[in-house]
């Protein structure tokens, strides 16, 4: 359609929609590390690296949403939200799905031999990096409302209460980890070469919780320094 | 009657104009409507034809009056002379207006009728019809200066109105509960706001056309009833596909966000036309839906569009005289 004039134009591009997409993106993630440690236990490997490749080209597709965030986010546009602590926001979220991608790498670099309780341990700290991440999206996609109430100060303090329980969630999981850390440090029996590996998942899956409760903290300072 | 075939071109032309500023400027204020589903397409056409018509037919009175005889004092001069300038001016505007609109600039049709007005004046002033001095540039000072004011007062309107909304209500109750009752009142500020549009711009197409007429000092209520009807044309044979396609684009209005920018348009356009001045009612919108989003109603404005209406501004001004100046001296030279 040629003739016409349009007032259109005066809505610039929103990147919101797609910060919550990029967050359930992250949650995807984490859900399908607790499907590939499942694998793990079982030596399903080459579900293992169905996995894997599923995580990767989600990681690929996030990245494209975050290129496209950072490309539309111009100083043009009038946001209800400070442009910088947005992408800052944006680049401590984007870690998160980063480092699934890192750790769904990692497990298919050698089959390890443990224990059992070992796995069920890995799947408690699973259990713990899916709680925090479902909170953490619930927490992102509240941003509509946010936007619909015109950041009304009930609406504020209502998705401020997420934070404090990310934060609390994120402890929890550092205990997980000393304790898997502990266990690990003392499976006489094992290959060192492989304890040397889960070792590296341990920490690999704490940087993930670690960059949900950081983006959480971004999201605050985004939201509350508008 | 060689006159006759020019007056009958100029009720031709004035119809265009007017068939155009239904189809697209009248359109894009009814879009906001459509955005925010306020209303349905059919709803729209029927409200905005009826509301734009009687805003033109019953109000369109003083703004009509600047446009023909405001800018150039059209009693000094033959009458000949004024139906060979209308028409230019008529004939410009629409020409300019095909041409912007092809290239989706965001230009305003009252700026171009303006423009091509003052080319007309300057026309006569060339030919030593009239002294420089004898162009109302006081008047044309006003009507520069409200376009400047009326978006401005679109913005500090919907930045009041929807903060009190914000204050009020979305900070008290559920925002899905606030919408649904404005979304009510948002058909009332619909109609509010086809009626002002209609009042202010079919001047742009009636004012020279009462200029023609021999105009002296009551406009003929024909006149403004031709171009009422002009106008609900311009909404339904072709208006109703561009309040579709931006009303797609503009879905980030809500009720209240809606409302709030179309109650201060309405406002600021209505008490132009009371005032006598053409402004732009695009423009107005724009500003008035930039003012909710300086209250923190939107989730993205972009700001580029103000650089790109300044320089439509800068560049119609001129092209209009130009056009209207070429197109009378060459009516003048083979007529």
């Amino acid at each position: 359609m040629k003739f016409f004039r349009s007032v259109g134009e005066v809505f610039g591009y929103s990147p919101f929609r797609s910060l919550a997409q990029h967050a359930r993106m992250c949650g995807r993630a984490v859900g399908l590390l607790q499907h590939q440690f499942e694998a793990l236990r079982l030596e399903n490997y080459g579900e293992v690296e169905e996995l894997r490749d599923e995580i990767d080209e989600l990681e690929h597709h996030a990245d494209q949403i975050k290129e496209e965030i950072r490309g539309n986010v111009t100083k043009s546009l009038m946001l209800p939200v400070d442009r910088h602590d947005l992408l800052e926001f944006l680049k401590v979220q984007d870690d998160i799905i980063n480092n699934c991608e890192h750790v769904g790498h990692m497990v298919t670099f050698r089959r390890v031999k443990v224990p059992h309780d070992v796995w069920d341990e890995f799947s408690v700290l699973l259990s713990k990096l899916m709680e925090i991440v479902n909170h953490y999206e619930e927490m992102v996609e509240s941003i509509r409302q946010l936007i619909d109430t015109s950041f009304s100060k009930r609406e504020v303090e209502r998705v401020m209460e997420y934070i404090p329980v990310i934060e609390q969630l994120e402890h929890e999981c550092d205990l997980i980890q000393i304790g898997l850390h502990t266990r690990l440090f003392n499976l006489e029996e094992a290959n060192p070469l492989d304890i040397q590996l889960m070792v590296t998942w341990v920490a690999h899956l704490g940087y993930v919780a670690n960059a949900a409760a950081r983006a959480s903290d971004r999201f605050r300072i985004m939201i509350l320094g508008r | 009657m060689v006159i006759d075939i020019f007056i009958i071109s100029a009720a031709i032309v004035g119809f265009y104009v007017a068939w155009n500023i239904g189809a697209n400027d009248a359109a894009n204020s009814m879009a906001t409507s459509y955005g925010s589903r306020a209303l349905t397409l059919k709803q729209i056409i029927i409200l905005a034809s009826v509301l734009e018509f009687c805003g033109a037919a019953f109000f369109g009175k003083r703004v009509t009056h600047t446009v023909a005889k405001g800018i150039v004092p059209i009693e000094l001069l033959d009458h000949h002379l004024v139906v060979f300038g209308a028409l230019a001016a008529l004939l410009s505007a629409g020409l300019w207006i095909t041409i912007a609109t092809y290239y989706h600039l965001p230009i305003s049709t009252t700026h171009s009728i303006v423009g091509a007005m003052l080319g007309f004046g300057l026309a006569a002033v060339s030919q030593n019809h009239l002294s420089l001095g004898q162009i109302k540039w006081d008047v044309l000072a006003k009507v520069v200066l409200s376009w400047i004011v009326s978006p401005l007062m679109g913005a500090a309107i919907a930045f009041v109105v929807f903060m009190l909304i914000r204050v009020i209500l979305l900070n008290r109750y559920a925002s899905g509960s606030v919408e649904h009752v404005f979304r009510y009142l948002q058909v009332l500020t619909a109609s509010y706001m086809a009626f002002a549009h209609g009042s202010n711009d079919v001047a742009n197409a009636t004012g020279p056309i009462a200029a023609i007429m021999g105009y002296s000092g009551e406009v003929p209520f024909w006149v403004l009833f031709f171009g009422g009807i002009g106008i609900a044309i311009g909404i339904a044979t072709w208006g109703y596909r561009v309040i579709e396609t931006v009303g797609k684009q503009i879905t980030e209005l809500t009720y209240t966000r809606g409302f709030s920018a179309e109650f201060a348009t309405a406002t600021t356009v209505l008490a132009a036309s009371s005032l006598g001045m053409p402004i732009s009612t695009t423009h107005t919108l724009v500003g008035s839906v930039i003012g909710v989003g300086f209250a923190g109603g939107l989730a993205s404005v972009n700001l580029k569009i103000v650089q790109k209406i300044i320089f439509s501004w800068i560049v119609t001004l001129p092209v209009a005289a130009a056009m209207t100046i070429s197109l009378y001296t060459l009516m003048v030279v083979f007529a």
